[in-house]
């Protein structure tokens, strides 16, 4: 059979190859090309994640009414699992705290956006190390044969500060210099295990050791702070690079601007900040700078 | 007053004369044996087949006079060593002024305690108990707290007088209980206390079941410094967990068994500690532990 056609048609052939061949060769980002309608993001468990869960629905509620995008919101079983759980979940961005925000930006890629400021008009963080004042440990010779409680190994305050102490005092095997080590999974237990002798040096996040000595005078006057680290960002809203530019600067800008209008002061309130800041990967490098020097020479696990 | 010879008996055949080694423990308290316990363990292991020693153990009732027969009887058995676990039973030891040799183990901060001689050492414990106070008042309100302690016990009078201080900077009023015989156990009828803290006092834990009934009675929850071991329903316990204290007294026995002076040994006060939940008893009082209060436990009796 011989195939004749019209002008006409063969226009409309010509045409959808033409479409066909300009889409094959250039494929544009999926998030670019479709309108996003929801954005999921993580958040690291902190000591009462209820309470916490709480303050972050509010804030998920007024991005979601900004944006026009649906804010979703999942916690992370534990700290640690940012890369995992990125892949798993496929989650769009995550509130993370700067150990995790640190893996993340390096192996993720992910883009550190902004960082709540607190109550007490900081967006940094510190590690302390301390222990009972009666315990008669004053620095690192006294700690050897003790038992140390960290929080989690993937903190910079509850972990990797400590270590990085004691190798600089030449402690290189944790194993070797302390009778036990353990993870107490929070900084509030870290610290409350230091306050009962449970373990005789702790290490654990400023802002929550502060907030918890505000609440109870009593422990700022049994636990005395041994050392502390460099301060680093506490917490940073960091979003996959995948998620159109556009978004992520609007998502950024609502952030920053939450504190100049009514509703977005009132949802800070409620979230416990004071405003946004912006945030920078260059904040970060300490960290990495830490965790290259410590976790390259110091034996971990196996205790 | 129960006098028991016991024996660890060396391997070796011509083994020198044995040595007399005097204990004094205080009633029949769960805390006590496990240190004694575990002492015995650590002297077995350490003179493993090379001595022959002979344990005579003294378990007075607490009151003075049955401590102070205690140690004037070892003292006759011309002991090589006297070993005493508790505050009384030390001091007891101690005012005979003998010649022999004292360790002791289980004092609360032995540092402070009137134990201080040329002739004894030995080990104690401290517990934070400002963590008890924290505990309970994550727990419910406390307005007022009964303190459980023995006026003839003085390691537990400085218990009672640190608690009264940590609770009244909180502004917790406080209900003095003394503990000096079983008729004392009748003043927990009508305590009026929203919580209770028993100091380490031998003769309050010898009638441990009693005062947990009545405070039961009373929707009372107690707290601890010594394990609850028998599980009589005392809501948590912070103590320090005794076998380490069985073990250093042990050693510091062998030392001066093999010639060195108590003088020339270092007292030493453990700090290490669990905190145990009970709760079983908690239901019993309508108390729900927090889930921030349960991951603190180092064990939850269910």
């Amino acid at each position: 059979m011989k195939f004749s056609s019209r002008p006409e048609s063969r226009f409309l052939r010509y045409l959808i190859i033409f479409l066909l061949i300009c889409f094959s060769a250039a494929p544009i980002p999926v998030s670019a090309f479709q309108q996003q309608k929801e954005i999921l993001l993580g958040v690291e468990p902190e000591h009462n994640i209820f309470d916490q869960m709480e303050r972050y629905r509010f804030l998920a509620s007024y991005l979601s009414d900004q944006l026009g995008v649906k804010i979703k919101l999942t916690i992370m079983s534990r700290y640690g699992e940012v890369i995992k759980r990125f892949k798993t979940l496929r989650l769009d961005g995550a509130f993370l705290t700067s150990y995790t925000a640190t893996m993340a930006i390096k192996q993720l890629h992910l883009e550190p956006i902004a960082n709540p400021v607190n109550l007490a008009g900081e967006s940094t963080s510190q590690g302390y190390i301390f222990v009972r004042k009666d315990s008669g440990i004053r620095g690192m010779i006294d700690m050897k044969g003790g038992n140390i409680v960290f929080v989690d190994p993937a903190t910079m305050e509850g972990y990797l500060f400590p270590l990085a102490y004691l190798l600089q005092y030449g402690v290189n095997d944790i194993n070797v210099f302390f009778n036990q080590y353990y993870f107490s999974g929070s900084h509030a237990s870290a610290i409350y295990s230091v306050l009962d002798g449970r373990a005789d040096i702790g290490s654990a996040k400023n802002t929550v050791f502060d907030q918890m000595v505000k609440n109870d005078p009593s422990i700022g006057n049994e636990l005395e702070i041994i050392a502390k680290s460099p301060k680093v960002p506490e917490v940073t809203l960091c979003i996959s690079t995948a998620i159109a530019p556009d978004l992520r600067k609007r998502l950024s800008d609502t952030l920053l601007n939450m504190d100049k209008n009514e509703a977005g002061k009132k949802v800070l309130q409620q979230f416990k900040a004071l405003r946004f800041t912006k945030a920078n990967k260059e904040s970060f490098a300490v960290i990495e700078r830490m965790a290259q020097d410590v976790l390259g020479s110091l034996t971990v696990h196996g205790k | 007053m129960l006098l028991c010879t016991l024996f660890i008996l060396g391997a070796a055949p011509d083994s020198h004369a044995a040595k007399k080694i005097g204990v004094i423990m205080t009633g029949d308290i769960p805390y006590y044996n496990a240190i004694h316990n575990s002492f015995i363990a650590e002297l077995n292991r350490k003179f493993a087949g090379t001595e022959k020693i002979e344990i005579i153990l003294q378990r007075p009732f607490p009151n003075p006079i049955s401590w102070s027969n205690a140690a004037r009887k070892l003292i006759a058995f011309e002991v090589d060593l006297i070993v005493t676990y508790g505050s009384p039973a030390t001091e007891a030891a101690i005012f005979e002024k003998s010649r022999i040799p004292i360790v002791y183990a289980g004092i609360y901060e032995p540092e402070q305690a009137p134990v201080k001689s040329r002739n004894a050492t030995g080990c104690g414990f401290k517990v934070p108990l400002s963590s008890i106070l924290r505990y309970f008042k994550r727990l419910k309100t406390i307005d007022t707290m009964g303190i459980i302690f023995s006026s003839i016990e003085e390691d537990t009078v400085r218990q009672y007088e640190t608690m009264q201080n940590l609770a009244a900077q909180q502004n917790i009023k406080i209900k003095k209980i003394d503990i000096r015989s079983p008729n004392d156990i009748e003043k927990l009828k009508t305590v009026n206390s929203d919580a209770v803290f028993l100091t380490g006092s031998s003769l309050a834990h010898l009638w441990l079941e009693d005062i947990i009934r009545l405070l039961d009675n009373q929707s009372i929850p107690v707290a601890d410094i010594l394990p609850d071991i028998s599980e009589a329903g005392v809501l948590m316990t912070l103590y320090q967990p005794s076998a380490s204290q069985g073990v250093m007294a042990a050693e510091m026995a062998w030392q001066i068994l093999l010639g060195t002076k108590p003088s020339g040994i270092a007292v030493y006060t453990f700090r290490d500690t669990e905190l145990v939940f009970n709760k079983a008893e908690a239901k019993n009082l309508g108390i729900n532990f927090p889930i921030q209060l349960l991951i603190e436990a180092t064990r939850i009796i269910e």
